[in-house]
């Protein structure tokens, strides 16, 4: 997966080239609006995160020449300036979604991925697998080793979501939102909460663990531990 | 549009303008009235003299039996004494047997008209050699005869009087005119002093002196309710600045903390060479300070846009009931860990609402209920409809009192009822600003009643909502 990513910000711009590479994802760093416009405009990409802010070309002209010339790219835009007018003037232009800074760069990579899924086709297999756990969507039925679970409406929610996105980590935040439509920053400890009892029923009496936590940035569902091997 | 703005006439232009006018017409009313009221003293005055004159004459004809040549001796005798006095007698042939030296008076003989009675008003005044008379004509019958009689007085001397009276009639006018309008000028320039003090006085207020009041006894009845609407302009001013100022201090506090706390386990952390673990360990660490303080100013940019009114609700009919049942999934994991029941009871009406913003404010009621609530117990939300155009939402849980005097405070940004366990819980200490923002931009308002046993959050919002842009 290529993504472009214009940011003028140096250190912003290093680190998040980093982190997205370390992700998996082919990243093109430009530090200006009139390079990146280039880019965008010559080069196919999965995907641009651009920057709204530029010195030279800011990104709204980017994006808008992009959507002109007909080219089809998801843009995630980021901005500083978290103003109602920002946020419809870039999704007007035909931007895909936008993130206000600071994020968190779990939530940045929780919401390309999606982005990026969007275009391909869902899988409408009715059985989610990880492992020995098999999760049976029309039913609501979940087996872990051929045992059965019994699990609330919202911890079936929750586990499915983790399991759709195996191998990603998924920021509290969009745990949130995805699950219970709770759509902002809450102070509490809801979602650790909920994660643990999911944990005891789905992990506890089973091997290998499969919900992990990964510290300051959220959780995933892998067969793979965290990090084991740093 | 005009193309320039025009400023208002000066105060003392005002006042000199209308003091001006009406004293200006005064006075031409007086003048004028003087004026008509001497001159008509004068033709009185003539009347009368014209009527003794006239009288004199008849009496001599009346008396005269004798010869023309003894009547023109007794007509040249009959007013003396009297100066510049003339008369002319015709007899029935229209003949002049009498006529004063001095005057052609059968000029008039025509023009004049036929009177009987002498008064001020059927005299009639004209001009000859340089003269002006004022005079009549009679006739008269005396013994068979008829008498033509013109009487005549030069009123010369009273014109000129009357000229002299009106010039300095007027000039006394334009000087008393004149000295009124100093008068005024001056007068509204005194009475302009209190303000002019008062304008020193409000030019001595800086920011840090906002404790300063003007004394309304320093100032006429006039002003007295600038001087009371200026003190409170200055008292706001002095509340927002304190505020603001505390806010200040909060916000620098508030961020000191974890940055103390992110220099110095930095510091210790780069102080010796460490494992990988701690140095992990020092980035987790890192972090979790680090979300901190973007919680922290997420909440207070966010707060910043909705006192500016830049909040943008997103108006959907809501029912309250489902909201708390929807946040009631979402605790409920925390609930039941923590052993704690959550009630709901009651029902209100449906409004139009803001649906992420109010989950937001109702969570971060319930959680602090939640937090503050003792396993084993229980939080109870009770929905109701004050009014017909007002719902109320209830978020009360058991727990010790909150003192009195920091309820008013709860929902001011950063306050805490106790400052040393300011850390522990909530993040930011903004939740419950929070909450009174999003409820005042939906045009509610949210009140805290904290007893013996329980506290409650009471959540007041009108059915029919208007955004506050």
């Amino acid at each position: 997966m290529r993504l472009l990513l214009v940011e003028d910000e140096l250190k912003t711009g290093d680190y998040l080239q980093k982190g997205l590479s370390e992700a998996g994802f082919q990243v093109n760093l430009v530090r200006n609006g009139l390079d990146g416009h280039h880019l965008a405009m010559t080069e196919a990409f999965d995907l641009i995160v651009l920057d709204v802010m530029l010195p030279d070309v800011d990104g709204w002209r980017i994006l808008q020449s992009l959507r002109e010339a007909e080219c089809q790219t998801p843009v995630l835009f980021l901005t500083a300036r978290d103003t109602v007018d920002d946020r419809v003037k870039g999704l007007e232009l035909g931007a895909d979604d936008y993130l206000v800074k600071p994020f968190a760069f779990a939530e940045l990579l929780a919401r390309i991925r999606t982005l990026l899924r969007r275009g391909s086709p869902s899988t409408f297999s009715e059985l989610l697998k990880v492992a020995d756990l098999t999760l049976d969507l029309p039913k609501h039925r979940v087996t872990r080793a051929g045992k059965k679970i019994n699990l609330s409406h919202k911890e079936f929610c929750l586990l499915e979501l983790l399991a759709r996105r195996q191998g990603e980590v998924l920021p509290r935040s969009l745990i949130a939102s995805q699950v219970w439509d709770m759509n902002f920053d809450s102070d509490t400890n809801v979602i650790d909460v909920a994660i643990r009892r999911l944990r005891a029923k789905v992990d506890d009496d089973f091997e290998p663990k499969l919900i992990h936590t990964v510290r300051g940035m959220g959780y995933k569902l892998d067969v793979e531990p965290v990090d084991e091997a740093l | 549009m005009k193309p320039y703005n025009q400023k208002p006439l000066s105060l003392a232009a005002r006042v000199m303008f209308f003091v001006g006018a009406s004293v200006g017409l005064s006075l031409l009313l007086i003048g004028i009235l003087v004026l008509n009221a001497v001159e008509r003293h004068f033709a009185e005055q003539d009347a009368e003299e014209v009527a003794v004159i006239n009288k004199a004459v008849i009496d001599v004809l009346r008396n005269n039996n004798d010869s023309n040549l003894q009547l023109s001796k007794a007509l040249f005798g009959a007013v003396s004494g009297h100066h510049g006095v003339y008369y002319q007698v015709r007899n029935q042939q229209d003949k002049v047997v009498f006529e004063s030296a001095g005057a052609n008076l059968s000029i008039v003989k025509d023009s004049l008209r036929h009177v009987t009675e002498i008064s001020a008003g059927n005299l009639q005044v004209w001009h000859a050699d340089d003269k002006t008379f004022r005079g009549v004509l009679t006739h008269n019958a005396i013994a068979g005869h008829n008498y033509l009689v013109i009487t005549a007085i030069d009123i010369g001397f009273h014109l000129q009087f009357l000229h002299k009276f009106r010039l300095t009639l007027w000039l006394i006018m334009v000087l008393t005119w004149a000295v009124t309008l100093l008068a005024a000028w001056y007068g509204v320039h005194k009475a302009h002093a209190p303000i002019r003090r008062l304008s020193n006085k409000m030019g001595d207020i800086q920011a840090d002196r906002l404790d300063m009041r003007l004394a309304p006894s320093f100032v006429p009845s006039e002003l007295q309710d600038l001087v009371s609407s200026f003190n409170h302009m200055i008292g706001r001013l002095e509340d927002s600045f304190n505020q603001l100022s505390h806010f200040s201090a909060d916000i620098a506090h508030e961020l000191r903390t974890p940055l103390t706390n992110l220099i110095t386990q930095t510091q210790v952390g780069l102080g010796k060479s460490r494992t990988l673990e701690e140095y992990r360990e020092l980035l987790y660490s890192n972090l979790e300070e680090q979300e901190r303080l973007a919680k922290m100013i997420n909440g207070m940019l966010w707060l910043a846009k909705s006192d500016h009114g830049l909040i943008k609700l997103e108006q959907t009919p809501l029912d309250l009931s489902d909201e708390v049942r929807e946040l009631f999934g979402f605790f409920e994991a925390l609930a039941e860990d923590k052993k704690i029941a959550l009630t709901k009871e009651g029902h209100a009406h449906l409004i139009l609402g803001d649906k992420a913003m109010l989950r937001r404010a109702i969570s971060n009621l319930l959680s602090n209920a939640i937090r503050f609530t003792k396993s084993g117990e229980s939080v109870l939300v009770r929905l109701d409809n004050p009014s017909d155009h007002e719902v109320s939402l209830t978020v009360e849980n058991p727990g010790n009192a909150i003192p009195a005097e920091h309820l008013p405070n709860l929902f001011d940004r950063f306050y805490r009822v106790d400052p040393s366990r300011a850390r522990q819980s909530d993040g930011a200490g903004l939740g419950l600003a929070i909450v009174r923002s999003i409820i005042e931009a939906h045009s509610g308002r949210v009140e805290v009643t904290s007893k013996s046993d329980k506290t409650a959050f009471i959540i007041y919002l009108p059915t029919t909502i208007k955004a506050i842009q």
